[in-house]
């Protein structure tokens, strides 16, 4: 299939590579040139735009930061709409606000391209194995246009409903995760500070009922010290308050998810934002009296 | 001197009257023509639009809803921006987001308009009795001209800073209000579930250290049972969002006030946005209901 790919950072890079891998022929664009030479030398072909994508490809595909760049490539001037490109398939796999894609997809309707939303979970590391898990919002017949571009980057994929379907499914992803690395961290510095080996106990709750992957993997990158992105805190940061400015207009209590943002807004407002989300271990041990 | 006045809900309506006392000409723009009545036949002349407002005045008063209303109202179709004359001045008492004024008061400035953000505190009896507390950002100078009729309209008018300012200043009021209204439905619950009279204990913490105008008023509806707006929640909830987004994105944390947002979100979806926020004693009662 001719497949466009938008955004080329430290998901998008290893996500367009297990498409060419697959055989699939690739256009890719990015804002920063250096980040598309990696495709290139690869074997994809450039673009000089979104639009200059749209005009040669059956199926778009966009991993970028937040809502405004998703408009921007989609939208924007030079964008994916202006191509004049009806019967296109636009898949954008950011997390952005529901509402946000909604919106987008409903203006790219009106040029006859087809929207689905589809964020992933998994990281970096799930991004390179090409085992991401993507949840999708959007139409059946779209959905089934994408499957096969899917199934090279991900292991477990959901069509979740309509547009919007799959940034809610994101959102409460980033609810469970996001309070889950906190949770994770909390414990492992509760023993520390107790005088008890961290490393033992999360050893001694793997076997029960606290088992999460976050404990396995993100635990023993806290036990490591290892607090080189992975993930971005920042990118934490914006997702929990994707999740909090939603629940304000839906009228809903989220009293867990409310104070694990507030811990990510301190991470970066402590210059923790580069590191990696499970860096939030260093704030909560200067919390309880640790020097630094 | 020649004003004009745009937002005539209850607070507007009340301060609009004392500027007219004051002994100023007074021209009127409303949504809702039927809001203008009890000013015209105090005086007050209605306009067709805000730049029609805007041609007939010196200063001009805005106390709206959201950033969004102030926005269209100053620079829309219309709107005031398109009647103002170079010099003259633009005050805007609204509680909107510190961002959304400072970008106000920088288009409008390339105008030549000069604009205060002065946001009040002290709500609908304050302002009928000219006691609002006001908080003030833009220039010293700008303040100056002002004052006289800020004079007209409150007791306490301090000079916060810059544009942006009074708006920084009035999102740590309704943090530390609501909070403490909060705080207040807490310690009433509490005492009635522990058997004592929620009246004897709001009157004996009165005289105490534990006093505050929230406990007094708010707690005082909180004891009679009478949840009859006052402020109506839902601006308190919407005051929330705003303090909450600016947070974000100064990477500061906010734990009590991301809790207090959550029991606002939970009042919201109970269908009490336009009682009092006295309310949120009934959040705190319905999460003890037994559940079914």
């Amino acid at each position: 299939m001719k497949i466009g790919f938008i955004g080329l950072g430290i998901m998008g890079r290893p996500m367009a590579l297990n498409l060419l891998q697959a055989g699939h022929e690739l256009t890719v664009w990015a804002r920063r040139a250096e980040s598309m030479q990696p495709l290139l030398d690869a074997g994809a072909s450039g673009a000089d735009s979104p639009a200059g994508v749209a005009g040669v490809v059956d199926l778009l595909i966009s991993v970028v930061a937040d809502a405004p760049d998703v408009e921007q490539v989609m939208l924007g001037e030079q964008g994916v709409a202006s191509a004049d490109r009806a019967g296109l398939v636009a898949v954008d796999m950011s997390t952005i606000r529901p509402a946000a894609a909604r919106e987008i997809g409903a203006r790219l309707l009106e040029q006859g391209v087809d929207f689905l939303d589809a964020p992933v979970s998994g990281g970096e590391v799930g991004a390179i194995a090409g085992s991401l898990s993507i949840m999708v919002g959007g139409s059946v017949a779209a959905f089934e246009t994408a499957r096969p571009a899917f199934e090279c980057m991900g292991k477990n994929i959901v069509h979740v409903g309509d547009a919007g379907a799959g940034q809610v499914a994101k959102a409460a992803n980033q609810i469970v995760t996001g309070a889950g690395v906190l949770t994770v961290a909390e414990a492992l510095n509760f023993a520390a500070r107790s005088g008890v080996d961290p490393a033992k106990v999360r050893e001694a709750l793997l076997g029960g009922f606290a088992y999460s992957k976050i404990l396995e993997n993100h635990g023993q990158r806290m036990l490591d010290r290892n607090f080189k992105p992975g993930f971005k805190s920042w990118m934490h940061q914006k997702d929990m308050n994707i999740v909090m400015q939603s629940a304000h207009e839906l009228g809903m209590c989220l009293p867990v998810a409310a104070a694990t943002a507030q811990m990510y807004n301190a991470m970066l407002g402590s210059g923790l934002g580069e590191e990696d989300s499970i860096a939030i271990l260093k704030l909560l041990e200067r919390l309880s009296g640790a020097e630094d | 001197m020649q004003i004009g006045f745009i937002g005539l809900g209850v607070m507007g309506q009340a301060m609009a009257l004392n500027l007219l006392r004051g002994g100023h000409r007074l021209a009127l723009w409303a949504r809702r023509p039927e809001v203008l009545q009890p000013l015209l036949e105090a005086g007050a002349v209605a306009c067709a639009t805000p730049a029609a407002v805007g041609r007939r005045s010196e200063v001009v008063f805005t106390m709206l809803t959201a950033g969004a209303d102030v926005e269209r109202v100053a620079l829309g179709l219309d709107g005031l921006v398109e009647g103002l004359s170079a010099a003259s001045l633009l005050v805007d008492m609204s509680t909107i987001a510190p961002e959304m004024a400072r970008s106000l008061a920088l288009r409008l400035g390339e105008q030549g308009i000069d604009m205060l953000d002065a946001p009040v505190s002290g709500g609908g009896q304050a302002a009928a009795a000219a006691s609002l507390a006001i908080m003030v950002g833009g220039k010293a100078a700008v303040l100056e001209r002002a004052r006289p009729l800020l004079e007209l309209l409150g007791k306490t008018i301090v000079h916060v800073g810059d544009n942006g300012a009074g708006q920084v200043a009035k999102a740590c009021n309704q943090m530390i209000m609501v909070g403490a209204i909060q705080a207040a439905a807490e310690a009433l619950h509490f005492a009635a579930a522990a058997g004592a009279d929620p009246a004897k204990v709001r009157q004996a913490l009165a005289g105490g250290s534990a006093g505050s105008r929230a406990l007094e008023i708010m707690g005082g509806r909180m004891v009679d049972r009478d949840f009859a707006a006052g402020v109506e929640a839902r601006l308190h909830h919407k005051d929330y969002g705003i303090l909450m987004q600016e947070a974000h994105r100064l990477g500061v944390p906010l734990p009590v006030a991301a809790q207090v947002w959550q029991q606002l979100n939970a009042l919201m979806a109970m269908g009490w946005g336009r009682s009092d926020t006295a309310s949120l004693l009934r959040v705190l009662e319905a999460s003890q209901r037994a559940a079914g």
